[in-house]
């Protein structure tokens, strides 16, 4: 318990619910699906609708807010006609990408080495805070002119806002371990690795895997931020031009495709939740268990 | 968890005795000018090139120039300051704002969620060129990009405070009758209270990067267009200099969200909490005399 975890842990507690869905729980949601759908469709299609109209009785000055219609001939064509954004949506996929694992990499090594060591825990703490409070996307100036105007800059940025969250909660994790468990693993005499694999670890993930959600989140940020700043190629720049163009709908048209590149990644991290965390749910549980046992009568 | 664990930890740093923590900053204090010695000797000899990483010392001469000599970075400052800030208020108030009624109706809470999940996974900071476009090049766009990166943090974390309150507790105002109001002023206010000021603190950083971001886009006043000025003529030292001054003022508000945490949630503190009490009985004593 030295100062960094008291510093950061508040960050923790937000950050992990921050990346794991909002807390509006999904058992009231389980049941009575299919009407609560149809409601959900019905309002989005009035919202929608109700634009629309507005956009048809003249209502709406294009260069600011423009009908849905013009911004789904716009997203066809960028995606179906033109095809311009296919190249800007991978490059800023890729930087995301690379950036994020790089991130997590480092991340989780400066975490695993301050659990081992209370004096690197210690003696980073301050340097951690400080990081900390710094936005990460500030330094975007000072990465492009240390990397250049290429895709590694981009990357750097992406790599520099999402390791900290990875950072922070693999180090929670590793912290924390229940009590008990601890008491239980060394009245059994478990050894050092069987305590890290069998109880650290586990418990952990949890936390490691919210970390990973944010890193990704961050890790596009960092990404489409890096790319406003000086870029040639990326999604953030089909973006920038667009609206500088004020060509309103092919901008709106270009954030829908970035928040469905968001929505790819975090439905991947949702993935690998549900593989990985499978003691959360009580379904994947049992199958985990009955195949278990199976290969143990065998 | 974490609260709990947050708690534990200032108890573990209150525990250490008064030269213990001295002896510890020293130690701090020793190998940050031991790094800062080596890093200036390196630039000196020619091992580390000045250009990219500048020195320890010029960025201190660079932040005497630019707070006593020239004076030019206050007027920066506070163009980025009335940004952030201005952002950070309006996020807070959407955020706690659609929070509460997410809490207060379970309905209106079913109907947000994909919308918050399409947010949640936007990156948000990617409106900035819409907002440019949409509000102009002035104040007002710079705002509402701080403000629109900044409330989820408020958002989720007021939200789950509202939401997961202790079940024993919740059984007990139950059982005690008590109206959804005073279940919610009671309970579930206090409870989101707890975690309040860590949204706050995930706010103001992603509001000072929102305000920056905007300004990087088109400016032509705050830190960010200092920023980028600086490191396009290749002046490392002011580039360093400004992004210390935004790190250090982030320091200072996460400061003041601590202390007003610490009077906030006073019933965390054994002291307060006795203070509180004892002026609430006393309180109480006297509307009882009165009657």
């Amino acid at each position: 318990m030295t100062s960094i975890t008291s510093i950061t842990t508040s960050t923790t507690s937000t950050t992990s619910t921050t990346s794991t869905e909002p807390a509006i729980g999904p058992a009231e949601l389980a049941d009575k699906g299919f009407k609560r759908l149809a409601m959900h469709v019905l309002i989005f299609v009035i919202i929608i609708g109700a634009w629309e109209l507005a956009g048809v009785f003249n209502q709406l000055n294009d260069l600011l807010l423009p009908a849905p219609s013009k911004i789904i001939v716009k997203f066809i064509d960028l995606w179906f006609i033109s095809q311009r954004i296919w190249w800007h949506f991978f490059v800023t996929m890729y930087e995301a990408t690379a950036g994020f694992f790089i991130g997590v990499g480092i991340g989780m090594s400066l975490a695993i080495s301050a659990v081992v060591s209370p004096v690197f825990r210690r003696y980073i703490s301050p340097y951690a805070i400080a990081f900390n409070v710094t936005p990460g996307i500030a330094v975007t100036p000072l990465i492009i002119a240390w990397f250049g105007f290429g895709w590694s800059s981009k990357i750097a940025q992406a790599t520099l806002v999402c390791f900290f969250a990875p950072f922070i909660n693999t180090l929670t994790g590793l912290l924390y371990t229940d009590e008990d468990a601890t008491e239980l693993f060394r009245s059994m005499r478990a050894n050092k690795k069987q305590y890290f694999w069998k109880l650290q670890f586990p418990s952990a993930l949890p936390l490691i895997i919210a970390g990973f959600k944010i890193a990704l989140t961050g890790a596009l940020i960092g990404a489409v931020v890096a790319e406003f700043f000086s870029a040639s190629e990326g999604i953030g720049i089909l973006m920038q031009r667009t609206s500088f163009k004020l060509d309103i709908a092919g901008s709106i048209a270009t954030l829908i495709s970035m928040s469905l590149m968001g929505l790819l990644f975090f439905s991947l991290m949702e993935v690998l939740d549900y593989k990985v965390l499978y003691w959360k749910r009580d379904s994947r549980m049992q199958q985990i268990s009955k195949k278990r046992k199976a290969a143990w009568n065998m | 968890m974490s609260l709990l664990s947050s708690a534990d930890s200032s108890a573990a740093l209150e525990s250490d005795s008064q030269s213990q923590r001295a002896w510890i900053l020293t130690k701090h204090l020793l190998l940050f000018f031991v790094l800062m010695t080596l890093w200036e000797v390196g630039s000196r000899a020619g091992w580390i090139d000045p250009l990219l990483f500048p020195a320890p010392w010029g960025i201190v001469k660079q932040i005497g120039l630019m707070y006593y000599v020239n004076g030019n970075v206050y007027y920066h400052f506070y163009k980025t300051f009335i940004e952030a800030m201005a952002g950070l208020g309006l996020g807070v108030f959407i955020g706690v704002g659609l929070a509460t009624a997410a809490a207060l109706s379970l309905r209106f809470r079913e109907y947000i969620k994909p919308y918050i999940i399409v947010i949640e996974a936007t990156p948000r900071i990617a409106v900035g060129p819409l907002f440019i476009a949409w509000l102009g090049f002035g104040l007002s766009s710079k705002v509402a990009l701080a403000a629109l990166v900044c409330f989820f943090g408020p958002f989720v974390n007021t939200l789950t405070g509202l939401l997961n309150v202790d079940d024993e507790a919740e059984e007990m105002f139950r059982s005690m009758r008590s109206t959804k109001w005073q279940t919610f002023w009671g309970l579930r206010v206090p409870n989101s209270a707890t975690i309040l000021m860590a949204g706050m603190k995930l706010g103001v950083s992603s509001a000072f990067g929102g305000a920056l971001v905007a300004e990087f886009i088109s400016a032509n006043e705050g830190m960010g267009v200092l920023m980028s000025r600086y490191t396009y003529v290749l002046n490392m030292n002011g580039a360093f200099a400004t992004l210390l001054s935004i790190t250090f003022f982030a320091f200072l508000l996460f400061k003041v969200a601590d202390v007003i945490d610490y009077y906030l949630v006073f019933w965390r503190s054994d002291k307060l909490m006795q203070a509180k009490s004892k002026k609430r009985k006393d309180a109480f004593f006297k509307s009882l005399a009165a009657a």
